[in-house]
């Protein structure tokens, strides 16, 4: 389900034939020059200047909470009328109030501390994941390439939503999850998923990078003073890697985040008590309450637009002052 | 190129094969819910529950099941071929159920893919043609927002805007032609067709726009222009016809990609397509559905991998198949 | 009769009076019974749907057990005894159907005797009369296993030689059919409800011709159920019954698009006195989307919902707006939403705990998330009024508004061994962590964040887990997994029978505990030994039984088994405390004013579709 939108966003254009990434500057470009560049680009550090404040709002989330007085999952009998119909936006509740009764204005807070969780850690793993199997893979190349291609190959034709349903039902059953324990239903499944069905992406980019790179001198000269494979790949390889990495991971981001959000809507996983924008809107369309509580639909939403909008204007910036010539 | 064709396919049909055991794996192996406990009724005697295994086929070992429906698959069941069984939920033929509502997710994507190349693709020439422009900026503007955005937020939000308030379109729903006349199918599919596009349309724009940019800088090109060839015959005659071959490789995989059920789009706007079908199927342990379904769609992509692969030899002489 | 997937939850029959009138007037919305003066002009065809047809059976009458299916079948099938299709406790009452009278049974109350009704045909294209043999086949097919008859219990082991066997259907040497117009049926022992057992749809006459050709649910007898009642499935009389080769599904029936009734030709209104059949037809279509149907029905394409809970903003709609009200229907049903603590799972083993539970739960709050009082009553004790009423005034657990009561709470909690510091709050290691499991679907979801809440005051933090509901009553009627579950707020119960017993036996009786399947999912009545064998662990302080009193209550009649029962629902509630019952439900349901007489089957517990009248000129 790749296609489904949401989730999609950047990923084509992270596909290594499509990408120009700068195979020709990695290496002669030094990273003051990079960063110099990025400097420039006023867009992408207003984009930068967001992001440092929805983290900043994710670790003060209680505090804000504190202030406003309401909790994320306190409810509020005066919130709801006697068919449970929500209020909206007052005083006292700044973004209205749910079907449960609870604060929008605080869930939403709070709802940017698991995006981002989620999104950082999935994405995290992935990278790892990624990074090293497409180096494994690019530099043993031979039967070892074919596999982890193969592999790869497979992971991204599978329907990605309809497996992530499946893998959600199967491992919501018992006590413990599945893998025994290691994935518990809840944000621990969700990361898990997201992680399972993003590294292919990044091992795909890292194998064409090493693939050019391993035929480079400098590699040829690590070989000739007796450099082991293991030490080459990451101390000789990766390092130059490290650019495009950074690139590609922060355009991965935004959309691990709508992933999340598309899991929540969806229903994958996340509890209705755990804060999440995806949840809430799937909240907001049940029932269509949007036609009612259109709060619960327009703020959590916002702030997801303007998430992932702030990720890939950092994304495109970084990207455009790898490679000059990639110009937005 | 007959032998590159056959080859691949060869191969699609392993990737195939691979899927479906996958799949097998994940949804018989470690399932949710067991089916035949699910259909065995209240205060079942385990003899029943037996029964009912016997009944879905579920009380052969794992790999018999499996090899058994590799083996309808080739060679057909008693509903015709490809056998995919029967539902569970339903009891009726799996063939039948995907063909009724891959109709839905066909109709939905023909249109909303006509919708997103009308959009994107002019979006994407007009950016490249001046950069830097207000109608550049505007366009990428547009892109980048609908990059952004998550669909079921958009869809809500149009579904709120033009059919709760304005009133100005048909609400959720899918209106068969057959029954309603293709003038409210039409019009409840128009929101549905815009809301899947726009995602696309958005990422198109920023595809032509960068392709375009960059044919303009070739040589060929400059030569075009030294030759006097007026700029708009330079663009439209010799620019897009570069700058669109990849577009041509998109569209295809995006387009196989939209036959697994456009999930998001279906579940916002209640079409009953296969992405509808799929989740329900997931809530209902329905494994032969969710089997075919996985089997439909991985089968759209790797063909519609194929396709593209040469029909791009013939748009790029470049490109030649051993 | 829980198991269909959304909303079907019970029917329910019975023999005791019952104060349904009375809960009745306490809900706004329009009455029941709304019929006009006059006489009602027949025709027209009743358009609805339904989010799913839910059925589990594959819509064979020896299968299907749901509300939702019987509705339908009230339409197409005609039983030995039936009921009159009405609201209220007259509407649980079986009137003879096909059978000239109510029976009769020796004194022995082993043995059963009913005449057929002469000059009853089955609908096309069969077009005979029906005989005592074709109801003996309907019992003979029961007791096939391979068709998956998901009520025989009521049946095997009741009447003599019926058990369940692999093959054909075959002859059961307790029914006998001396000639065409009589059947006899034998009892192994004295059943007193035995002839409300006879109105249920798998006891319907069934030709032999057509339904041998059938022996696996899937894809079977459902598709093509030849009629004995007012209506038939369209198409039915294209259908060819020369031989099984030839006979495929009737147009009118797809299990994921449609089903339309039209009138059956043979049916003679002179021979039936329980059904109206006022409309031409049944045209019921499937629309998973709930909101749309209302949005249609609002909209004026649709005559009116079917089992679907309308969603908030439509009762708001309803409720308040004086034009709209008289389409809102509001029926009480004989089902109770409960939450369940499993009495094998620290801290649920302890009685304080859930007595703590029981006074910290806001009833209030749970009611407002399925969309205010129309749509239940809130519950004070476990049994329906229907079932055993013990009044409303019967709460031992009631607190102001129903909102919780903190302090009372607290006061039960500080008994705890699981509050050694006498705080008030579940302090032990074992109050943290457990799994509160629930529907994936609204209102449930919109309910929870409310009890988790109301848990946490008191120490209880437990992590909410949401299953599609099939899924989730598996996790819960499997001992070994239901064990990993301390608390479900997903359950509801709706009787089998109007008796008190199908709100005990099965809920609470230790027979009721099987490893897979059971619907005590308490546990209550859980021995030691059980739970060895089950393959759970057993508390120390072990778990409370209601065993003998279900058990003195059984042999009891009338009166003294309704107060004998009353008291089994008292004792549950002070000694055992399994439960938070959470509110006893309505059916609601929304009608466009084409709906010109309203009626309800208190029976299903859904619209009377046998009995409704539209002014449309609609056809199916």
């Amino acid at each position: 389900m790749r296609q489904d939108q949401s989730i999609r966003s950047d990923r084509v254009e992270v596909e290594p034939g499509e990408a120009p990434a700068g195979q020709s500057s990695i290496g002669k470009t030094p990273w003051q020059l990079f960063w110099r560049r990025f400097k420039k680009d006023k867009v992408a550090l207003v984009g930068g200047v967001v992001i440092i404040a929805l983290i900043v709002i994710a670790i003060l989330a209680p505090l804000i909470a504190k202030m406003v007085g309401h909790g994320p999952n306190e409810l509020f009998d005066s919130a709801t009328n006697e068919f449970g119909l929500p209020v909206g936006p007052s005083a006292k509740f700044w973004f209205g109030a749910d079907r449960s009764g609870r604060d929008v204005f605080v869930r939403t807070i709070y709802g940017a501390r698991t995006s981002l969780a989620v999104a950082f850690l999935a994405t995290g793993i992935a990278t790892l994941i990624g990074v090293t199997l497409g180096l494994i893979a690019g530099y043993l190349a031979g039967s070892v390439d074919m596999v982890i291609s193969r592999i790869i190959d497979v992971v991204l034709s599978l329907p990605l939503l309809l497996f992530a349903l499946g893998i959600s039902a199967a491992c919501s059953v018992s006590k413990n999850g599945c893998l025994h324990g290691l994935v518990q239903p809840g944000l621990r499944l969700v990361v898990f998923i997201i992680a399972l069905f993003t590294w292919p992406y990044l091992a795909r980019i890292v194998r064409g990078q090493v693939l050019s790179l391993r035929e480079r001198e400098f590699i040829e000269a690590s070989h000739s003073m007796g450099a082991g494979e293991w030490r080459i790949m990451f101390a000789d390889i990766l390092p130059n890697l490290a650019a495009p990495i950074i690139v590609y991971t922060t355009l991965i981001i935004p959309s691990n985040i709508l992933f999340e959000a598309a899991l929540s809507f969806l229903g994958v996983g996340i509890p209705q008590t755990t804060p999440s924008w995806g949840r809430m809107l799937s909240d907001a369309s049940n029932s269509q309450m949007f036609t009612y509580a259109w709060w619960m639909m327009l703020f959590p939403g916002l702030f997801l637009l303007i998430t992932t909008l702030a990720f890939n204007l950092v994304g495109d910036g970084l990207r455009d002052a790898l490679d000059p010539r990639s110009r937005r | 190129m007959w032998r590159y064709i056959i080859r691949r396919l060869i191969l699609v049909v392993f990737v195939l094969l691979f899927i479906t055991l996958i799949t097998y794996v994940l949804f018989f192996v470690m399932p949710p819910t067991d089916p035949a406990v699910l259909f065995a009724g209240k205060h079942p005697t385990p003899q029943v529950i037996a029964q009912v295994k016997k009944n879905f086929g579920l009380d052969k070992p794992f790999y018999i099941q499996y090899l058994l429906y590799v083996k309808h698959i080739v060679l057909g069941d008693q509903y015709g071929w490809p056998g995919l069984g029967f539902s569970f939920t339903t009891g009726k033929a799996v063939r039948s159920l995907i063909l009724e509502k891959l109709a839905v997710t066909f109709a939905l994507s023909v249109g909303a893919s006509i919708v997103w190349l009308l959009i994107g693709v002019p979006i994407g020439i007009i950016s490249a043609i001046k950069p830097g422009s207000i109608y550049d900026r505007l366009g990428m503007g547009f892109a980048l927002f609908f990059v952004s955005a998550p669909v079921f937020w958009v869809g809500l939000m149009f579904l709120w805007i033009f059919w709760y308030k304005l009133h100005i379109a048909a609400g959720t729903g899918y209106y068969p032609i057959s029954q309603y006349g293709v003038f409210t199918w039409a019009n409840h599919m128009i929101m549905p067709w815009v809301v899947l596009a726009l995602v696309f349309a958005a990422f198109y724009a920023r595809m032509v726009r960068g392709n375009l940019i960059e044919t303009m800088h070739e040589d060929y090109i400059r030569t075009a222009r030294a030759k006097g060839i007026s700029e708009r015959r330079v663009i439209m005659k010799h620019g897009l016809r570069a700058a669109l071959t990849p577009v041509v490789t998109m569209f295809g995989i995006d387009f196989g990609l939209l036959f697994g059920g456009a999930i998001i789009t279906e579940t916002v706007f209640n079409l009953q397509g296969i992405g509808l079908l799929s989740v329900q199927s997931v809530n209902n342990g329905d494994l032969p559905v969710i089997v075919a379904i996985t089997l439909v769609a991985s089968f759209a992509v790797t063909f519609m991998n194929l396709i593209v692969d040469i029909v791009y030899a013939y748009l790029d002489p470049r490109v030649r198949y051993e | 009769m829980r198991r269909s997937p959304k909303g079907s939850a019970l029917f329910v029959f019975g023999v005791a009076a019952l104060l349904i009138a009375t809960a009745c007037s306490s809900n706004n919305g329009s009455s029941s019974s709304s019929s006009p003066s006059g006489a009602v002009k027949k025709g027209g065809t009743y358009r609805s749907a339904t989010s799913s047809f839910g059925f589990v059976g594959d819509f064979d009458p020896v299968g299907e057990y749901t509300a939702v299916g019987f509705s339908y079948y009230q339409m197409l099938l005609r039983t030995l005894l039936n009921y009159t299709g009405q609201a209220g406790a007259a509407g649980l009452v079986p009137h003879p159907d096909l059978a000239t009278d109510m029976g009769t049974v020796s004194p022995d109350g082993l043995t059963y005797t009913y005449h057929l009704k002469s000059g009853i045909k089955f609908g096309p294209p069969i077009n005979r009369e029906i005989t005592s043999s074709d109801i003996k086949y309907a019992f003979e097919r029961i007791d096939s296993s391979s068709l998956v008859a998901q009520y025989a219990f009521y049946y095997d082991g009741v009447i003599q030689g019926m058990q369940q066997h692999s093959g054909p259907p075959k002859n059961i040497s307790g029914i006998d059919t001396p000639d065409p117009q009589t059947i006899v049926f034998h009892l192994t022992t004295p059943t007193s409800d035995f002839p409300a057992r006879l109105t249920l749809a798998a006891t319907a006459p069934v030709p032999q011709e057509v339904a041998k050709c059938f022996t696996k649910p899937s894809g079977g007898y459902g598709n093509d159920i030849v009629s004995s009642g007012p209506y038939m499935i369209q198409g039915a009389d294209q259908m060819d019954p020369s031989s099984c080769s030839t006979i495929k599904p009737m147009s009118g029936y797809d299990p994921t698009s449609h089903l339309i009734l039209v009138r059956n030709p043979n049916w003679d209104q002179s021979t039936d006195n329980l059904r109206k059949a006022y409309v031409n037809g049944l045209n019921m279509s499937i629309d998973s989307n709930v909101d749309d149907i209302f949005n249609k029905i609002s909209s004026g394409s649709l005559d009116g919902s079917f089992y679907e809970i309308p969603p908030p903003t439509v009762l708001q709609k309803y409720s308040t707006d004086s034009s709209l009200k008289p389409y809102l229907h509001v029926d009480p049903q004989n089902t109770t939403y409960y939450i369940s603590m499993n009495l094998l799972v620290p801290p649920f083993d302890d009685i304080h705990v859930r007595k703590a539970v029981n006074w910290i739960i806001d009833k209030s709050a749970i009611q407002k998330a399925w969309g205010g009082p129309s749509t239940g009553t809130i519950a004070g004790h476990i049994m329906p009024p229907s079932m055993a009423d013990l009044g409303a005034d019967y709460n031992p657990y009631g607190t102001p508004g129903n909102q919780g009561d903190l302090a009372k709470a607290e006061a039960e909690m500080k008994q705890s061994k699981y509050d050694p510091g006498k705080t008030g709050k579940c302090t032990a290691s074992v109050c943290s962590g457990i799994i509160l499991l629930n529907r994936n679907e609204p209102p449930w979801t919109d309910a929870e964040a409310g009890i988790v809440a109301d848990l946490a005051k008191i120490g209880i933090n437990v992590k909410a887990r949401e299953m599609e509901s099939g899924a989730a009553y598996q996790t819960i009627d499997t001992v070994k997994s239901g064990a990993q579950v301390g608390i479900s707020m997903n359950p509801r119960w709706g009787a089998d029978y109007g008796d008190p017993n199908t709100f005990a036996q099965p809920l609470f009786s230790s027979d009721s505990l099987i490893p897979v399947g059971t619907s005590n999912y308490s546990m209550v009545g859980m021995t030691s030994s059980m739970a060895k064998k089950f393959g759970v662990s057993y508390p120390a302080g072990g778990v409370p039984s209601a065993d003998s009193q279900i058990n003195a209550c059984l042999p009891k009649t009338g009166q003294d088994r309704t107060t004998c029962f009353q008291g089994v629902d008292k004792y549950l509630m002070e000694d055992v405390v399994p439960w938070v019952p959470m509110f006893w439900a309505n059916q609601v349901t929304i009608t466009s004013p084409t709906v010109t007489n309203w009626a309800f089957d208190q029976f299903t517990g859904f619209i009377a579709l046998q009995n409704i009248a539209v002014s449309n000129t609609a056809t199916p």
